[in-house]
């Protein structure tokens, strides 16, 4: 976490994300994405909105490598992921953390130890799992509920917990599918002002969204996809 | 992999296993029943091959030397002589030669040794197996056949008796017996031995399909076990994958599951066995006799059953995360 170094208001301005004609379709026959152009920069916070089948999805996944493009390049934190092998996979994912709209908190671990698997599955230490999980729950508001089970917390602690998760292992880049979707308004405003905190300490957010109030009030740049193909880009939350 | 993440992973299996206990004990259960039966088969065989053994060794062959006994009962030429046939280099022929002292008749033993599949040879001389003839005989047998104690009175043959090692060479053991210089006629039972080869040949060729199919059960049950701990662990999979799990590192903690039941399954299948066979011993000594000890083969049979349970555990578990990670596992997005 953190290219900025405080008091620096200039981003740097190298592309975390690049999408270089990227077209997707499946085996079923659905072209999912058409020839996508996009660059997100390092540092950025980035909303990308769309009705159902518009091919949010399938571009989210193409960033995690959960699918493969068909034609085109797409790079992700240095890693040209249309010649990456299935081996190398997992050293992508560490580079991002994943928000997911269903929290997906394991029920019979405790808050702390929901955190500290994700640092436990990169083989870090058990010294460094207490400090960097304490400093994660922390930062989420949560650090008094350490020792609670994921039923004993409220949606949004739920997924704060998972925000915590996806930051502990200090990622370049969080993204965010529909992180606000399970939670009621209030919750939704206060994930993504915390969203908003953790883009200022630098790290590049991604975060699929159906709830324009969000994206009209938090003001980042708002990618629109419809039918496959981007259809507007604009910088602060204009749509 | 650091040693830390291996500790963990260790940990996480066991725990698993207890966690999916339910699982475990059905499992546990069908390995258990498996290895039993696996082991009865092992300790069937050995003591089939045992009670084979001894038949075998009772089973020999009588090689009977021309020695001079002939010369009581005729001239000093041999009835046996083939003119034919080529003398050797000191114009010996073989159908002529004839066993001159219990040096030569102990030589001719010697030789026999020397074949392969001789296991041992006892030389009977001739006044030993007249003492054994007349052993059978009743008192007024053996009154009227005194005369054959007296001097030069014995008209048996001095005797080889030939012990082999395996049954199934019987025929060409005794041609190669019968080539030698010395020997007269050869006694033995060879349509037995046969049989005894047979059976023998059969018992090996059960044992290994008996173990070849519940060894593949032993794996489907493994197999079927890890499969369900994987879906009911869908979850965790999908939030590994998410932060950068390799395959190794969500596979290991199912392998070692898998060999948490194979080695659970081993230790109380080397128990029940060994209750099992006590009991069934315990009827069978009353009525055939010696048995093998179960303590002679615990260790083969608890090596045997760690062997299988590890074995089936491992590949088990390999198989079926493999197939997982590569289908439903690699879309951790959607699950």
């Amino acid at each position: 976490m953190g290219h900025l170094k405080e008091g620096f208001e200039i981003r740097e301005e190298k592309p975390i994300i690049e999408f270089r004609g990227v077209s997707k379709t499946y085996n079923t026959g659905t072209h999912a994405l058409e020839d996508v152009n996009i660059k997100i920069n390092s540092g950025e916070f980035v909303f990308v909105v769309g009705s159902s089948g518009a091919g949010k999805s399938t571009f989210m996944k193409l960033i995690m490598r959960e699918e493969k493009a068909n034609t085109g390049k797409i790079v992700v934190n240095g890693f040209n992921l249309t010649k990456m092998k299935r081996k190398a996979v997992p050293l992508l994912r560490r580079t991002m953390g994943i928000v997911f709209q269903d929290f997906r908190l394991i029920p019979n671990m405790n808050v702390f130890e929901n955190v500290a698997f994700a640092m436990h599955v990169v083989g870090a230490d058990g010294r460094n799992i207490r400090r960097e999980v304490t400093k994660a729950l922390s930062l989420v508001g949560l650090g008094h509920k350490a020792r609670s089970m994921p039923n004993q917390l409220s949606g949004g602690e739920q997924q704060r917990v998972g925000l915590a998760r996806a930051l502990v292992n200090s990622p370049d880049l969080i993204i965010a599918d529909e992180p606000t979707g399970n939670v009621d308004p209030t919750m939704s405003y206060e994930i993504v002002s915390l969203l908003t905190e953790i883009n200022k300490r630098g790290t590049t957010v991604l975060m699929v969204t159906h709830d324009h109030n969000l994206v009209r009030d938090f003001q980042h740049r708002v990618i629109m996809l419809d039918g496959g193909k981007i259809v507007a880009d604009n910088a602060g939350g204009d749509l | 992999m650091k040693l830390g993440s291996l500790r963990y992973l260790l940990k996480e299996g066991v725990k698993n296993t207890w966690t999916n206990r339910l699982m475990t004990i059905a499992s546990v259960g069908v390995l258990v029943a498996c290895m039993v039966i696996i082991g009865l088969a092992v300790m069937i065989s050995e003591n089939v091959n045992m009670a084979m053994g001894n038949l075998e060794k009772q089973n020999v062959v009588m090689a009977y030397m021309k020695d001079y006994s002939w010369a009581l009962y005729g001239d000093n030429t041999p009835e046996t002589t083939n003119k034919k046939e080529k003398p050797d280099k000191n114009g010996i022929r073989k159908s002529d030669y004839v066993i001159h002292s219990e040096a030569e008749a102990l030589a001719l033993c010697k030789e026999i040794e020397k074949i392969p599949n001789v296991a041992s040879v006892t030389f009977i001389s001739s006044a030993e197996g007249l003492e054994t003839a007349t052993q059978a005989m009743d008192e007024s047998q053996k009154k009227y056949f005194s005369f054959l104690k007296e001097e030069n009175g014995n008209p048996l043959s001095c005797a080889a008796k030939v012990a082999m090692t395996d049954m199934s060479l019987f025929d060409q053991t005794v041609k190669e017996i019968e080539k030698l210089n010395g020997i007269d006629t050869i006694q033995s039972n060879g349509d037995l031995a046969e049989k005894l080869a047979a059976i023998e040949n059969g018992i090996a060729v059960a044992g290994i399909w008996i173990i070849a199919i519940l060894m593949i059960i032993s794996l489907v049950i493994v197999s079927n076990t890890i499969r369900v701990t994987m879906y009911t662990r869908k979850l965790e999979i999908s939030i590994m994958k998410a932060v950068g799990a390799t395959d190794t590192f969500i596979r290991l903690p199912f392998v070692v599951e898998g060999m948490v039941i194979g080695i659970i399954s081993a230790l109380i299948a080397e128990g029940l066995l060994y209750c099992c066979y006590r009991i069934a011993t315990e009827t069978i000594i009353k009525t055939f006799g010696n048995v093998i000890a179960f303590g002679e083969m615990a260790w083969l049979l608890v090596l045997m059953f760690l062997g299988i349970g590890i074995l089936s555990g491992v590949i088990g578990s390999l198989i079926m995360i493999s197939k997982y990670l590569r289908k439903e596992g690699s879309e951790f997005a959607a699950i």
